[in-house]
């Protein structure tokens, strides 16, 4: 079972004044993959997304999504590609209605081309991915003014803007951070499902125990460095990982809890 | 009674002035420093329409307005996109642009009386037993209009979508996949539109030299830096505060307090709450 390959990552290299944030990762995500990553603070996940999704130019390496080399393109480009993000400040329109949030996204070229150059009732589909997302459309909450909004609602709508591009690839730069657990534990199964339904995913997360039960594989960063891939349980053996990035003393949780 | 009327004029005409300038700098940043010259290079575009290809004014002055905007979107994507995203680099080059163009009207001979643009009507009418003529009457109604369909625009269209999502967050927008560089061409290109429309019908109302120019941008700055940069009620508000005290200071001064009145605002408003009567950047204030 070889599927399609998504997103090919090539020698991706960044420095920043001399300082190498992220240098020479390769790895490759096939259609439906599940990626994380994991790292300690400042190991360059944040910039490793960046350089994906064209909001930081690389200095070295290249980018191939979909069969087309994407390095250096512009944010708007890769995202009309179809790839999509969110970001671990949450950043919305906040002057705007919660649903408005969506109609963007919902507007984009690439949204215009998926739905064959029709708009049709995208108020109705941005409804609908913020009822998914648990902004009870018989509530006023998908109407109030996005700023005003509590933060948990916030990253959920944040996750909601990023789908409502319909992408085919989707980082979600740590969605968890400042979730709580009732929310973290809303939200896990529409990511989940969205996966099983095919959409590739990487997920950047330092919530461990909640990433290892939905990733099939995790690749660990240090110092900009890969140093190590593979299931959960393989990276939390590998002794590198283990001085790297949890410390040795500390207990390491296992991957699908019991 | 004079007061309010003609105070409501010059407020309409500097929101006029400034109109452009700050949907430009609202919607993508740019401060666009060559606002003044785009003024009064549509003084100079419709007259020739007028005087040298011979047009009547129902022509020219669509034709002004579009060539003042294809103007802008060349200043953006032949200048300013090489700088894009460093601020002080768009406010360099657009000066820099500015400063060409009033320069090189200068140098071609434009200024003195032969140039000045007829009313567009001749007639005046009396409100409140005070005389306005009608070339100020289309001000009053251009200025209301412009409010209106702008506020349209931005609230009822994808691009006015657009333009708002780029103005309260651009990465965001990038990631959604707004095209932020024709988003951001198109602001420039309405913005120097708009520049246009003013001089279209301010312009008539007095003389027209190349240095006027200077001082469109001057009120157009001053305008902005009261009301608080990226906010359109402090736009208004600011006009009409600026333009009351420009008009009293004017007749119970002297003429010349027509400049000083903004230039004071200015030095005013940064001094006791620099980000504006209605700014959004409170860091400003918040700065230790």
């Amino acid at each position: 079972m070889s599927a399609e390959t998504l997103l090919k990552v090539e020698g991706l290299g960044k420095s920043f004044g001399g300082v190498m944030a992220v240098s020479n990762v390769d790895f490759e995500l096939k259609r439906g993959d599940f990626l994380g990553v994991i790292g300690p603070n400042g190991a360059g996940k944040t910039t490793l997304v960046n350089l994906i999704t064209g909001f930081v130019k690389p200095s070295r390496g290249k980018v191939i999504f979909n069969g087309k080399d994407i390095t250096g393109r512009k944010p708007y480009d890769i995202a009309n590609m179809g790839v999509a993000r969110t970001f671990q400040m949450v950043r919305l329109f906040h002057n705007m209605p919660a649903y408005k949030n969506l109609i963007i996204p919902l507007c984009s070229q690439r949204v215009r081309k998926l739905r064959g150059g029709k708009y049709g009732e995208r108020d109705d589909v941005a409804i609908d991915l913020l009822d998914d997302m648990g902004f009870e459309r018989t509530s006023n909450v998908p109407y109030k003014t996005a700023g005003s909004l509590p933060h948990g609602y916030l990253k959920r709508l944040d996750l909601a803007r990023a789908l409502a591009l319909r992408p085919d690839l989707l980082i979600l730069d740590e969605l968890f951070s400042g979730m709580s657990m009732a929310e973290v534990a809303g939200v896990l199964p529409i990511i989940e499902k969205l996966n099983t339904q095919g959409l590739t995913t990487i997920m950047i997360e330092h919530r461990l125990r909640e990433l290892f039960r939905v990733v099939d594989r995790v690749m660990v960063l240090n110092f900009g460095v890969k140093i190590a891939e593979g299931s959960p349980d393989q990276v939390m053996d590998s002794d590198e990982v283990k001085k790297a990035y949890l410390g040795v003393d500390v207990e390491i949780p296992r991957g699908k809890p019991a | 009674m004079w007061l309010i009327v003609y105070g409501i004029i010059s407020s309409v005409i500097l929101a006029l002035y400034a109109v452009g300038f700050s949907l430009t700098y609202g919607v993508s940043g740019l401060p666009n420093f060559a606002h003044g010259a785009l003024y009064i290079l549509g003084g100079y575009a419709i007259w020739n329409l007028m005087n040298v290809a011979g047009l009547s004014i129902i022509a020219a002055a669509p034709l002004t307005v579009i060539t003042c905007g294809l103007l802008g979107f060349g200043l953006y994507w032949g200048l300013l996109l090489r700088v894009r995203g460093i601020p002080l680099s768009e406010l360099v080059v657009t000066f820099a642009a500015g400063v060409a163009i009033l320069e090189l009207l200068t140098w071609s001979g434009f200024y003195g009386i032969r140039y000045s643009l007829p009313v567009f009507w001749e007639e005046s009418i009396e409100i409140f037993s005070v005389v306005i003529d009608g070339q100020r009457i289309l001000v009053l109604a251009t200025g209301v209009a412009l409010v209106i369909l702008l506020h349209l625009f931005v609230r009822h269209t994808r691009t006015g979508l657009a333009f708002r999502g780029l103005a309260q967050n651009e990465r965001t927008a990038l990631s959604v996949g707004i095209e932020a560089d024709w988003i951001g061409s198109l602001s420039v290109a309405m913005g120097s539109g708009l520049a246009a429309v003013a001089a279209v019908v301010v312009l008539p109302l007095g003389m027209m030299e190349a240095t006027i120019g200077y001082e469109v941008l001057i009120y157009a700055l001053a305008v902005a830096i009261v009301g608080g940069l990226e906010s359109t009620t402090g736009m208004v508000l600011a006009s009409f505060i600026i333009g009351f005290a420009q008009t009293a200071a004017a007749r119970y001064i002297g003429p010349k307090w027509m400049i000083i009145v903004p230039l004071a605002a200015i030095v005013l408003v940064l001094v006791v709450r620099p980000s504006g009567l209605l700014g959004k950047f409170k860091e400003l204030e918040e700065r230790v």
